[in-house]
């Protein structure tokens, strides 16, 4: 073995060729291990700024370090690894390749604003968080999490109608994450909702299922809604340079 | 009592002394070794002054303005005390020009002499023309012509300010904080964003030190205002890749090696005492503190007291000082050569 204590290199920092012949000498497998350089050999400057003008990080500049926000984090006590600080300090220096290593990590924040509750420098890192994980979804680095067909079901509904439908949304989102609605749960919870549901109740749900009623004069909310939402999108782009 | 009091150098505290003394009324001979009076922040060309922005030629050059039209005071220019004898009240002071003055007593404002960055080789001064001194870059600010790469003349887009050059390392002997360059720093990466908005300013530090009122107008001030970023990291080497100069050191929060490139790097030098301190202390019979610096015999009570009765100091002699605090304790000495010391006694005349 020509490398000793691999295990302490990033298994991503290791290349191998399987085949490899240099001079006439073959150098298959581990005898042309190559070894990725650890230096970080510069910084994104724009980074900070980026994430900062998406909502949520608008306050991401004012953090000392002092780890409070981490010292707290619901997700923290499970995972060591989901580290707010840590994050916080990458994103504001530019160190873009040493976020991208957790982005699997960024969006598990639970949002119990525990850490905006204690940071001494209003840095609101829930909202930093937010921020971190819309920014690595824009930038393509990670894929839309089964959590924002949820979303987008909901905000459909009530955008077109001002109200929403358990059901329905139920539906579409297996629709949209491509599951079986007779699932063994959904089942039980509905036999269940069907025994003890109060009659009326009952009625009242079946009847909005069918007939889907609007929130009176919902036209010009929904207006201003949409716009909105557009102008938002339209700013998180421009935030980030897309287009 | 009527002979005047001897200060002993013509900048922030030998000014403020001057200037307390003409007040009321008294005279004084201030004996300055340079050509012109002003002290570091003129003869050194310093731009901006911490606390209250104004340019050093207007802040300083006024006391210097006052303080040289007062009748009061007798300006001796390119001048040194070679001797001092007598005691307190009736002193004789020998100047290099061979003039006798008699005196009461002696203020020594002989400030300080700053840190030379040949000294930390491994950081490229010297090497590498890029690489240049808060002094060089509050030069380049005070002259008007902006900031700027002294190899090729162009306009930098990333500078770094490297923070305790001189300071803080027993390597060179040098164990204090120099007190004002954590603040110095912060206002001069804000004056270059200011000139040069696509310039980005990094400052590598091992603590900031921006203490008191600084940390709000300078210390976040220059994060959230300019965004200036703070890297925690006292870095290797500077050196070049033939282009732009390399940062290598540590990232110590990320815990990983860097090695960035930077168009000018500025070291943050130190205050050392004054380099000429051990023929002053000589001269006058006063005693050095270990570092160097004049001794002062009092923290409370009796400020500005040495060890030898009737001889007084102020400012960046007794150790690394800022602007005002050394115009302040001018003041302060002023008042203890006028017989106000508060009762308190250096050793020397309580042995007497």
């Amino acid at each position: 073995m020509p490398i000793h204590e691999k295990s302490l290199i990033r298994p991503e920092d290791l290349t191998e060729h399987e085949q490899l012949e240099i001079d006439g000498v073959d150098v298959s497998g581990h005898w042309s291990t190559f070894i990725e350089t650890r230096v970080v050999s510069d910084y994104n400057e724009r980074m900070e700024e980026e994430i900062a003008a998406l909502p949520g990080g608008e306050y991401i500049h004012r953090c000392f370090q002092c780890s409070s926000c981490t010292n707290v984090c619901t997700v923290n006590d499970l995972n060591p690894d989901f580290n707010p600080r840590y994050w916080i300090y990458l994103a504001r220096m530019g160190f873009e390749k040493e976020l991208l290593r957790d982005k699997d990590l960024l969006w598990q924040c639970v949002s119990c604003h525990k850490c905006t509750h204690v940071c001494p420098r209003d840095v609101a890192p829930e909202g930093v968080m937010k921020a971190m994980a819309t920014w690595a979804e824009l930038k393509g680095h990670t894929e839309v999490k089964p959590a924002a067909a949820f979303d987008a079901e909901f905000t459909e509904q009530i955008v077109a109608t001002g109200k929403i439908e358990e059901g329905r949304i139920i539906r579409g989102f297996f629709k949209r994450t491509g599951q079986p609605l007779n699932q063994p749960w959904l089942r039980e919870m509905s036999l269940r909702l069907a025994r003890r549901l109060p009659i009326l109740m009952g009625l009242k749900m079946a009847l909005a299922a069918v007939f889907r009623p609007r929130t009176r004069d919902w036209d010009k909310s929904r207006a201003a809604i949409t716009e909105y939402i557009a102008e938002r999108e339209d700013a998180n782009r421009r935030a980030l340079n897309l287009d | 009592m009527t002979d005047p009091i001897l200060i002993v150098g013509g900048g922030p505290a030998g000014l403020g002394a001057a200037q307390a003394l003409s007040a009321i009324g008294r005279k004084s001979i201030l004996v300055e070794k340079e050509a012109e009076l002003g002290g570091a922040p003129i003869i050194s060309g310093y731009a901006k002054l911490v606390p209250s922005g104004e340019w050093a030629k207007d802040a300083i050059g006024g006391m210097v303005q006052r303080v040289a039209g007062s009748d009061l005071v007798d300006v001796r220019l390119g001048a040194r005390v070679t001797e001092f004898a007598g005691t307190p009240g009736s002193f004789n002071a020998t100047l290099s020009s061979g003039e006798q003055c008699q005196v009461s007593s002696a203020i020594l404002a002989t400030g300080f002499t700053h840190f030379d960055s040949i000294n930390k080789p491994e950081w490229g001064f010297g090497t590498h023309p890029d690489v240049v001194t808060t002094v060089q870059v509050e030069q380049m600010m005070s002259s008007g012509k902006g900031v700027y790469c002294p190899s090729d003349g162009r306009v930098p887009d990333r500078v770094a300010i490297l923070l305790c050059v001189g300071s803080r390392d027993r390597q060179i002997g040098r164990e204090w904080c120099s007190k004002i360059c954590c603040t110095v720093s912060a206002n001069i990466a804000m004056e270059i964003r200011e000139l040069l908005p696509d310039c980005s300013v990094y400052i590598y530090y091992m603590d900031i030190r921006t203490y008191g009122q600084y940390e709000t107008e300078y210390y976040w001030r220059s994060q959230e205002e300019f965004r200036v970023k703070y890297i925690k990291s006292r870095v290797a080497e500077v050196t070049s890749d033939g282009n732009r100069l390399l940062i290598k050191g540590e990232d110590t929060l990320v815990k990983r090696p860097i090695a960035i490139p930077f168009d000018l790097v500025v070291h943050a030098i130190g205050m050392d005492p004054n380099l000429e301190n051990a023929t002053i202390a000589e001269t006058f019979g006063v005693d050095l503190q270990k570092e160097g610096n004049i001794a002062q015999q009092f923290s409370y009570g009796g400020i500005g007291l040495t060890s030898r009765a009737g001889v007084y100091v102020a400012g960046a002699a007794v150790g690394p000082e800022t602007i005002d605090d050394s115009i302040a304790q001018g003041q302060a000495a002023a008042m203890a050569a006028l017989g106000m010391d508060g009762g308190m006694v250096a050793p020397s005349a309580a042995a007497e």
